[in-house]
C-alpha cells in the first residue's frame, strides 16, 4: 500500500507543471482588472484549489465563494477561459489541455453584478427560485399523518434528473433571453418549477400553470443551459414539458397564446403533409396584417420567390399519421 | 463520396438558397448527396415540447430510410434539423420508458430502425471529411479583404455531448472555413449566442432583439458581412433581417450569407447562381468581391 501511494505521488510530481492564472479582479472602490499568479498544479488540482493556494500562498485580498469542492453545494460557479463552470469541478490541467494554452483567465459569471472579485450577487437568481415555490405542497391528509406519500417509480424516473440542480447559476449567467426580458424566469427557475408541476404529490398545480406558463414561452432554445449545467439538468427540457401544459391553462397570456398557435399550426402541417409549410404556420401564429409586413421584407430582400415554392407532401402519410396519433 | 441529404422544410422553403449553394458546392467538391428518400419534417426544433414520443419516432422515420438507402450518414444545411435527428437517437439510447412508447409507435407505422444512421451538419463533413486543404485547392477566386464574422449559433454546437463535433466553447469550424476562402475570419463576443429565431413563434420582440444583439456584435468587431451554419438563422438574419433594421431603425445592415454560399464564390460561381440576397449582394460588391 504504502509503495502504491509513494509511486502515485512520484506519478503526480513527475505531470505538474506551472501555469499563469488570469483573474479578473473588482472593487468598489478601485474598478476592475487582471491579475496574473503563477504556480505549480499536477493533474488532481481542481481550480477551487488553484484559487485557494493563490489566495493563501500570494495574495490574500483576493475574494472567491467555494465549499464542498464536490459539486454539490453550487458555490463556485465562475467562468474559466470564457465558459461557465464550477471550479470545484474543472481540473487546471484539463483546461491546459483543451485550450493547448498555460495560461487559464477567470472571470465572475456573466449576468449577475459583481460584488468583489469573483463573488456575485445572486438575490435575483434566488428570488426567481423562490417565484416558483420551489416545495411540495402535500395533501391535507398526509399533513396530519392520515396516509402517506406514494410516488410510483415511473414518476420518480421523470422527476428525478430535474431534481438534481444545486442553485448555482451557471444556467441563469448565460442565458441570453433572461438578459432582455424581465417577465421570463430563467432556466433553473424553470427546472424547479417542473419538477413540482409534474409531481402527482403536489396539490397546488393551477398556481403552478400560473406561474410557469407565460414564462415557458419565454425562451429561445439556445440549449446554452443544458449544455453548462454541471449536474445535467437539462433546464431547456423543462421548459418544452411545461409547454406542453399550456391546453389545462384557462386564461392565457399574450405569449402563450401566440406560442400555442404556433405549435397546433406546426403540428397540424406535419399531420396533413409530413412536412412543415412556413406560410401556412406563419399565416395561422401572426395572422393575414403581420404575415404581409414580413413578406415584404422578405420581397426587398430578393427572397419572395421562395416563399410560394410549395413542397411535395411525404408519400409515406399513413406512417406520419400513425406516429402523430389522432 | 456518397452522402445521404437531409434538407429540411426551411432549406426547401424560403431558406431554398441554402439547398441550391450546398448542392453546388458539393457537386465542385465531389459529393454525391442522394436526397433522403420521402424524408419527413423533424418537428422545427418544435414537436418534442408538443409529444416527444412522436419527435423522436418521426426523426427516427428519417434515419430508417437512411438504412434502407444503405447509407449510415445523413448530412444536412440546417442546424435545427440536425439537433432534432441527434437528440432523438440519444433520448431514444438513453431513456428506457420513452424508448418503449417510440419502438410501438414505429411498430405500428412499419418502420425499423438499426440504430446504424446517424444525423452530421455539412459544416462537419467540410471540415473532416473533404477537408480544408482539398476545399482550398478548388479556390479560384480568394476573396481578400472581405472582413466575415464567423458566426455559429446553437445547435450545431449545443449540447456538447451530444453534438460532439467541436467543443461549444471553443469552436473554429467557420473560422477555418472562411480562411480558406482567403476572407478574413472575425471572432465577435455573440458568436455562439442566439439569433432569436426560436422565439419567434411566441415573443417575436425579444426574438427581433436577438438578432439586432448578434448583428450589432459582428459590426462592432468590424465585420462586413457575416456567415453562419443554419437554415433557420437564415430566416432570421437574412430573410428578415430589414424587419430588424425596421424595428431598431437601424442605418446599416450586417448581411447573412450560408456557410456554402461564402466557398461558392470562392470557387467562383456567381452570387445570383448561388441565390445570394440583394442586402449581402451590395456589401459584397462594394467590397470588390462580385
Amino acid at each position: 500500500m504504502v509503495e502504491k501511494a509513494e509511486e502515485q505521488k512520484n506519478l503526480a510530481q513527475l505531470e505538474e507543471q506551472e501555469i499563469t492564472v488570469k483573474i479578473k479582479r473588482f472593487s468598489k472602490e478601485k474598478g476592475s482588472w487582471w491579475q496574473e499568479y503563477r504556480l505549480k498544479v499536477d493533474r488532481f488540482t481542481q481550480m477551487t484549489e488553484v484559487l485557494r493556494r493563490i489566495k493563501t500562498e500570494q495574495d490574500p485580498t483576493i475574494s472567491y465563494r467555494a465549499s464542498c469542492h464536490m459539486a454539490v453545494c453550487g458555490s463556485c460557479g465562475m467562468k474559466i477561459n470564457g465558459e461557465p463552470r464550477l471550479a470545484c469541478k474543472t481540473l487546471a490541467l484539463d483546461i491546459v489541455k483543451i485550450y493547448n494554452s498555460s495560461t487559464i483567465s477567470v472571470e465572475p459569471m456573466d449576468y449577475f453584478p459583481v460584488l468583489k472579485d469573483l463573488v456575485v450577487d445572486l438575490d435575483e437568481f434566488y428570488d426567481k427560485m423562490f417565484k416558483v415555490k420551489p416545495r411540495l405542497y402535500p395533501d391535507k391528509d398526509v399533513l396530519e399523518g392520515k396516509v402517506d406519500h406514494r410516488l410510483k417509480p415511473e414518476d420518480q424516473r421523470e422527476l428525478w434528473k430535474f431534481e438534481q440542480c444545486i442553485w448555482c447559476g451557471l444556467c441563469v449567467s448565460s442565458c441570453p433571453a433572461v438578459r432582455i426580458d424581465p417577465e421570463f424566469l430563467g432556466p433553473a427557475a424553470h427546472a424547479k418549477g417542473y419538477r413540482f408541476l409534474a409531481d402527482p404529490r403536489d396539490t397546488i398545480y393551477e398556481e403552478r400553470l400560473k406561474i410557469l406558463i407565460d414564462s415557458s414561452w419565454r425562451c429561445t432554445y439556445c440549449y446554452q443551459c443544458f449544455n453548462v449545467c454541471p449536474r445535467d439538468v437539462e433546464p431547456v427540457t423543462t421548459i418544452k414539458k411545461t409547454r406542453a401544459h399550456t391546453k389545462f391553462m384557462k386564461e392565457k397570456t399574450k405569449v402563450a397564446e401566440t406560442g400555442e398557435k404556433h405549435i397546433e399550426s406546426i403540428v397540424s402541417s406535419i399531420r396533413e403533409t409530413g412536412k412543415l409549410e412556413e406560410a401556412k404556420v406563419y399565416l395561422s401564429t401572426y395572422g393575414l396584417l403581420e404575415s404581409i409586413k414580413d413578406m415584404i421584407y422578405a420581397m426587398q430582400n430578393g427572397k419572395l420567390k421562395y416563399a410560394l415554392v410549395q413542397d411535395t407532401k411525404v408519400k409515406g402519410l399513413d406512417q406520419i399519421k400513425k406516429i402523430m396519433g389522432e | 463520396m456518397k452522402i445521404a441529404y437531409y434538407p429540411g422544410c426551411a432549406t426547401h422553403g424560403l431558406s431554398k438558397d441554402v439547398d441550391i449553394a450546398t448542392k453546388k458546392v458539393s457537386e465542385i467538391l465531389g459529393i454525391e448527396l442522394v436526397e433522403v428518400e420521402d424524408w419527413n419534417c423533424c418537428g422545427g426544433g418544435f414537436l418534442d415540447e408538443y409529444d416527444e414520443k412522436a419527435h423522436a419516432a418521426l426523426n427516427l422515420r428519417n434515419l430508417s430510410t437512411v438504412e434502407r438507402m444503405g447509407l449510415d450518414k445523413m448530412v444536412t444545411p440546417c442546424s435545427v434539423c440536425l439537433q432534432s435527428h441527434r437528440l432523438a437517437i440519444s433520448k431514444y439510447d438513453e431513456n428506457k420508458d420513452l424508448k418503449k412508447e417510440v419502438d410501438t409507435k414505429l411498430k405500428e407505422a412499419g418502420i425499423s430502425y438499426q440504430k446504424k444512421a446517424t444525423a452530421e451538419h455539412i459544416v462537419w463533413i467540410l471540415v473532416k471529411d473533404v477537408g480544408l486543404d482539398n476545399i482550398k485547392s478548388h479556390v479560384k477566386k480568394q476573396l481578400t479583404g472581405l472582413k466575415v464574422g464567423a458566426y455559429y449559433g446553437c445547435q450545431m454546437l449545443r449540447p456538447e455531448k451530444v453534438m460532439g463535433f467541436e467543443p461549444a466553447y471553443n469552436p473554429h469550424s467557420m473560422e477555418d472555413l472562411i480562411e480558406v476562402t482567403g476572407a478574413m475570419p472575425v471572432k465577435f463576443p455573440m458568436a455562439i449566442a442566439c439569433c432569436g429565431f426560436p422565439l419567434m413563434g411566441s415573443n417575436p420582440k425579444g426574438g427581433i432583439r436577438l438578432a439586432y444583439n448578434v448583428m450589432n456584435s459582428a459590426k462592432t468587431m468590424g465585420a462586413d458581412i457575416l456567415v453562419h451554419p443554419c437554415s433557420l438563422c437564415h430566416l432570421q438574419l437574412d430573410v428578415t433581417q430589414l424587419k430588424v433594421k425596421a424595428e431598431f431603425n437601424l442605418q446599416w445592415t450586417m448581411p447573412a450569407i450560408y456557410v456554402t454560399q461564402l466557398l461558392g464564390l470562392a470557387f467562383g460561381l456567381s452570387a445570383e447562381e448561388l441565390g445570394i440576397s440583394k442586402i449581402a449582394q451590395r456589401v459584397l460588391k462594394e467590397k470588390g468581391i462580385i
